[in-house]
């Protein structure tokens, strides 16, 4: 009899062990980052279409300036594994953009292809881009780098104005859905970020994450370790790029029309900038954090700040005020919002000890 | 050959540009070690004051309202070292970057609250061409050209003067080298910096005027395209030095000039256009092969 | 010895590299198995006991006398009084100045704050008193309720459900018993096709070097020069196997050098290196680059600890192993079930070394805020993840205090007993280089003083004379380490 439980709480206590264990898998699934993305980007989702429904619940703008956000999430969250892990930083995103824009333009607007080659050919000549920009980086480092970087998004602008300076695409076909300026956009912009959330979340915790972060802290021992910097800057670069490249396929799937030549347009300086600051408020190395800077930088003021009647009126102070707020967090939280979460969990938890400490002595905690 | 030499004066004004705004980025890199993304919207803030006392409301001649607006653009700039900089000493590289970047959007935010949502132009300095007989008959140079070229030579002539013989530049000199190290030495690096802004700041502003002068018309975003030339000269020239990047500024320009003659004098001129690319493309190749700019020198690595 | 210069092209090389690899990874599969397979079985088996567990709870409560029963849940009732009055009493017994100074309220005495949280202790006791006699009151009812024993059902039950178990566990044996050696067959023949290529491919890689009988590496008229600058000029020393080899020399005299050329930071100026690497070839270390190194057996740590702040010890240990990962960058961005198995295969071999190192405990802290001595430790267990031959270890002692440079002496030697590897040294600390090393090279201005045992060394004139000034090195460690524990 003693392969079988049978003392007398046995009994009870086999079966509260395997509750205990089905909590513990309910937990390591509800504690999975993959379901908290794809629970993102439902909700997501549902506001988007609750807004085109245009019944006054939610505001008809939202969905356009939700999406439009959530495009340019996507590259910045391949500028977090850029400069978060890999600890480069390049101030190339708006003309990384402009690629997967054009590349949309002439593969669906000009030559009437599928979609899937419009994204394919983006990612191709972004790849391209990226091992160029990832060579530069093997020669070339800090801050001459980012305006290496920044003089070749130059480059390319100054390309897109000498090819098509206006472009636009008035209605074409994703997959089996025609999209005009009525359709819900922010459907294929949310599968995109999440998709590129998702791969970045496994890169980041896989051994090619802890190679970035290697070379990043000290490329002579991560050399020594046996990894290649040639490999993991360009990889590097390339994930950067193609993302960038994707957020521009998305952007104009969102947006349809782009001017090159506008001096404060999509691929001008302005948007690298933008990118860069998001990355800095949401903290450098979260994919959250990402996604929420940008939402700071983009989506705050086409949503949420636009229903009050005073700063729809006057959109200049809301630029005023993000000015300050991007300072603001610059010198004061380095970390970034996320760091300011970590901090708060610390706080609260310090609370709670404290609270407990005064009931039970100091040992209880 | 006129052709080729009309296209050169016509990059005058520009070159003078470049220089000055090269020189503006070059003086804060070296004693704040930051690229300042807000140099442009600091020198329109500078031609927006010129331009409103330039205009019906105030009337006065250029060669006053000038003044009026360098010195706008140099407190603006002194203000944002001391009021931002100073305290964010710790602040790494990148986040320096973008403080500045932040500026911008103050900046580009305070100046419609002051001005309105106008884009206000300035005249010419002198107006009317110089006149040429004989060979060298069908030339144009304007007289503003020549004055902005009077004025960035007289400018940057007396800064370079500065920093090579008196005590101030090489405070400056010293704080640029290792800021620590020249404060533990009894310089007063805050000074310094704060002076370097103002100067940063007064160039900028000379530097728009000029430009709106030949383009006349003002808007927040104006000088960006410069900047943009700027940063590029910096590192062609290499930021080891302060001529370094000046004459890369210079150089930019009048490249770009060049190579827009090369395209017509082939028959391309369909493509001149793309001029800037193949400026871009040249800058980047020298500066692949000499990353440390023509200019610097190179540094061992230590492992 | 000849040079013979048998150049193979880097693609044979990399699949030689990938196959050897391959061969390793399916060694380390085959030892894990059963493991695996009796993880398996007894996930399977404790699953079918609690079902068969919950059938049998009816009967058993049936069974079992009453009154105990309600004991027992009388007992689990009071735990959360327990665990209270274990932490006053704790709290009573050690207390320390800090916590007393970190209750303590304005006008408040020690002896205060000890009769309030004594006065706290008897009010729990007191509660849990109240609460025991409560239940027990119960207890009588709860009898009557329920009845008396009665254990013929439960008799008749466990028979059955214990047949029912043996039946299904001789069952799961079998299956897995049989799915075992299915697999390992199919590993071991995989591995004998990977042996066979390893084979073909070595026989056209081997360059017909040799080494003398014991020697693992050889340095031989190594120059480096920095344009004018001299660092290295000539040095020629063998390193035997299985010896601790320390190399020694004042400021400036290029020992950091020799080991940036050995492990090809520097591209010598002239001479040559062979190393016997870790498949028992000859090869000249002059022909890989600086990140395949690590590949043929030569590992390294750094005089300033370089380990990654922002991951966890154990963490840190895997990046030595980057290069042995199977799956590649997309299988990794997919996150594909082959990268999780090789990662907890990984991950075991980490453990093993950490607690080896004796800092096991350590394995799931950041790196950031650990003591310098840990930190010096976790670099000398990365340096271990990668099955090196040669260990090549830049100043260890430097920022340690003098206990945790004695303990270092003995990590060193056990490093050397247990894991057999060959232990290249840069060391100050004079006390360290004499008590470990077997071999001792002293190199002054890029030349060889002298080189023999720590005696012989000792002894030596010229070796005095280079060290006049060795009183300004140790005056410069204490600074050092401030900065470490900052």
């Amino acid at each position: 009899m003693d392969k079988l439980l049978t003392n007398k709480y046995g009994v009870k206590g086999a079966v509260q062990r395997a509750d205990a264990k089905l909590t513990l898998a309910l937990r390591k699934t509800v504690s999975n980052p993959l379901l908290h993305y794809l629970i993102f980007g439902v909700i997501m989702c549902v506001i988007g279409y609750i807004a085109k429904q245009n019944t006054g619940v939610i505001p008809y703008s939202w969905e356009s300036g939700l999406a439009r956000t959530f495009a340019y999430s996507i590259a910045s969250v391949g500028f977090c594994l850029l400069m978060g892990y890999s600890g480069l930083a390049s101030l190339g995103t708006g003309g990384f953009i402009g690629i997967g824009t054009y590349a949309m333009y002439y593969i669906m607007g000009v030559l009437d292809l599928p979609f899937a080659l419009a994204v394919v050919v983006a990612i191709a000549i972004a790849a391209l881009v990226g091992i160029i920009v990832g060579f530069i980086s093997l020669r070339i480092e800090g801050i001459y780098l980012v305006i290496l970087t920044l003089g070749l998004s130059e480059i390319l602008r100054q390309i897109y104005v000498a090819v098509e300076d206006n472009i636009s695409i008035s209605r074409f076909r994703v997959f089996i859905e025609t999209i005009t300026t009525r359709s819900v956009t922010i459907y294929y912009v949310m599968v995109a970020l999440i998709i590129v959330m998702i791969v970045t979340t496994n890169l980041i915790n896989s051994p090619t994450g802890r190679a970035m972060l290697a070379m990043k802290n000290s490329t002579s021992a991560a050399q020594a370790m046996g990894i290649s910097l040639i490999k993991y800057r360009l990889l590097a670069f390339v994930l950067c790029t193609v993302y960038a490249a994707l957020s521009g396929v998305m952007y104009m799937v969102t947006t349809r029309s782009v001017m090159a030549s506008d001096a404060n347009g999509t691929y001008a300086l302005i948007t690298s900038l933008n990118i860069l600051a998001a990355v800095i408020i949401g903290g450098y190395k979260s994919v959250w954090g990402a996604v929420f800077g940008t939402f700071i930088m983009y989506g705050l003021q086409t949503t949420l700040l636009q229903q009050v009647n005073f700063l729809a009126d006057n959109p200049i102070i809301i630029t005023f005020f993000s000015g300050i707020l991007v300072i603001v967090v610059v010198m004061f939280f380095p970390g970034g919002v996320a760091q300011l979460l970590v901090e708060l969990k610390g706080l609260i938890k310090k609370l709670i000890k404290k609270i407990r400490e005064g009931r039970y002595g100091k040992d209880l905690g | 050959m006129t052709y080729l030499l009309n296209t050169l004066f016509a990059t005058l004004v520009p070159m003078c540009v470049t220089a000055m705004v090269t020189m503006a980025i070059t003086l804060i890199f070296k004693t704040s070690s930051t690229t300042n993304f807000a140099q442009g919207v600091i020198s329109a803030f500078g031609a927006y004051f010129v331009s409103y006392f330039m205009g019906e409301k105030v009337g006065l001649s250029i060669w006053i309202a000038m003044p009026i607006g360098v010195i706008a653009s140099t407190l603006v700039a002194v203000l944002i070292d001391v009021g931002i900089f100073r305290r964010g000493r710790y602040v790494n590289a990148v986040g320096k970057q973008i403080i500045t970047m932040g500026l911008i959007s103050i900046i580009v935010s305070v100046i419609p609250m002051i001005f309105g949502m106008t884009q206000p132009s300035i005249n010419k300095f002198v107006s009317g061409n110089v006149q040429f007989k004989g060979a060298l008959e069908g030339l144009v140079v304007t007289n503003n050209a020549l004055t902005c070229v009077g004025i960035t030579v007289a400018v940057l002539g007396v800064i370079f003067i500065l920093l090579r013989f008196s005590k101030w530049g090489l405070t400056v000199r010293a704080t640029a080298s290792n800021e620590y190290v020249a404060g533990m030495m009894g310089i007063n690096t805050h000074v310094v910096t704060a002076i370097t802004w103002g100067l940063a700041g007064a160039l900028g502003a000379l530097a728009a005027t000029m430009l709106a002068s030949e383009n006349a018309s003002i808007s927040v975003y104006f000088m960006t395209n410069y900047q943009v030339y700027a940063f590029l000269a910096g590192i062609l020239g290499g930021f080891a030095t302060f001529y370094g990047p000046v004459i890369a500024g210079v150089a930019i320009p009048l490249i770009n000039g060049l190579v827009i003659w090369a395209l017509n004098m082939l028959g391309l001129s369909e493509y001149s256009g793309w001029s800037m690319v193949i400026v871009y493309a040249i800058a980047l190749i020298i500066i692949f092969f000499k990353p440390q700019g023509l200019f610097g020198k190179r540094i061992a690595k230590k492992v | 010895m000849e040079k013979t210069s048998v150049k193979t092209s880097p693609r044979v090389q990399k699949k030689l590299i990938q196959a050897r690899q391959s061969i390793n990874w399916i060694k380390a599969e085959l030892e894990s198995l059963p493991e695996l397979y009796e993880g398996k079985k007894q996930a399977k088996l404790a699953r079918f006991k609690n079902k068969l567990n919950k059938q049998l709870s009816s009967a058993a409560f049936k069974a079992c006398d009453k009154g105990e029963y309600y004991d027992g849940v009388i007992d689990s009732k009071l735990m959360r009084y327990d665990v209270k009055k274990y932490m006053a009493h704790r709290a009573l017994n050690h207390g320390t100045a800090k916590r007393i100074f970190g209750t303590v309220k304005l006008g408040q005495s020690y002896d205060e704050i000890l009769s309030e949280q004594y006065a706290k202790y008897q009010q729990l006791n007191a509660a849990r008193a109240e609460y025991k006699g409560k239940l027990t009151e119960k207890k009588a009812a709860f009898v009557e309720k329920h009845g008396a024993a009665d254990a013929t059902e439960y008799n008749a039950l466990i028979a059955k459900k214990q047949a029912e178990y043996d039946e299904y566990e001789a069952k799961l044996t079998a299956a897995y018993g049989a799915a075992m050696s299915e697999k390992a067959e199919k590993l071991s023949q995989k591995l004998k096709g990977y042996e066979s290529l390893t084979e073909q491919l070595s026989a056209k890689t081997a360059g017909g070097l040799k080494l003398e009988e014991d020697v693992l590496l050889s340095v031989r008229d190594l120059k480096m020069y920095f344009g004018g600058l001299k660092a290295v000029d000539g040095l020629s020393f063998d390193v035997k196997k299985g010896e601790i080899f320390g190399l020694i020399g004042p400021n400036g005299a290029g020992k950091t050098t020799v080991f940036n050329c050995i492990t090809r930071f520097y591209d010598a100026t002239g001479g040559d290196m062979y190393f016997e690497n870790k498949y028992g070839e000859v090869v000249d270390m002059r022909s890989f680059k600086v990140h395949d190194v690590i590949l043929q057996g030569i590992s390294r740590t750094f005089q300033n600890v370089e380990l990654i702040k922002e991951i966890s010890v154990v963490d840190n240990l895997l990046v030595a192993c980057t290069r042995e990962y199977k799956t590649g960058i997309i299988g990794q961005a997919l996150g594909l079930p082959s990268l999780k198995k090789e990662e907890k295969l990984l991950r075991a071999k980490a453990m093993k070394i950490l607690k080896f190192m004796g800092i096991e405990s350590y394995a799931a802290w950041y790196a950031m805020g650990l003591p310098y001595g840990i930190l010096k430790k976790v670099e000398i267990a990365r340096a271990l993840m990668c099955d090196a031959k040669l260990i090549i270890m830049d100043e260890p002692a430097a920022g340690l205090n003098d206990s945790e440079t004695a303990d270092l002496t003995r990590t060193i030697r056990r490093i050397r007993d247990e894991f057999g590897v060959t232990i290249l040294l840069v060391e100050h600390d004079m006390s360290l280089v004499m008590n470990v090393c077997d071999t001792v090279c002293a190199i002054s201005f890029g030349r060889m003083l002298a080189i023999g045992t720590t005696d012989e060394i000792k002894k030596n004139k010229a070796v005095q004379e280079a060290y006049l000034g060795v009183d300004e090195d140790e005056e410069a460690q204490p600074q050092e380490e401030a900065e470490g524990n900052e």
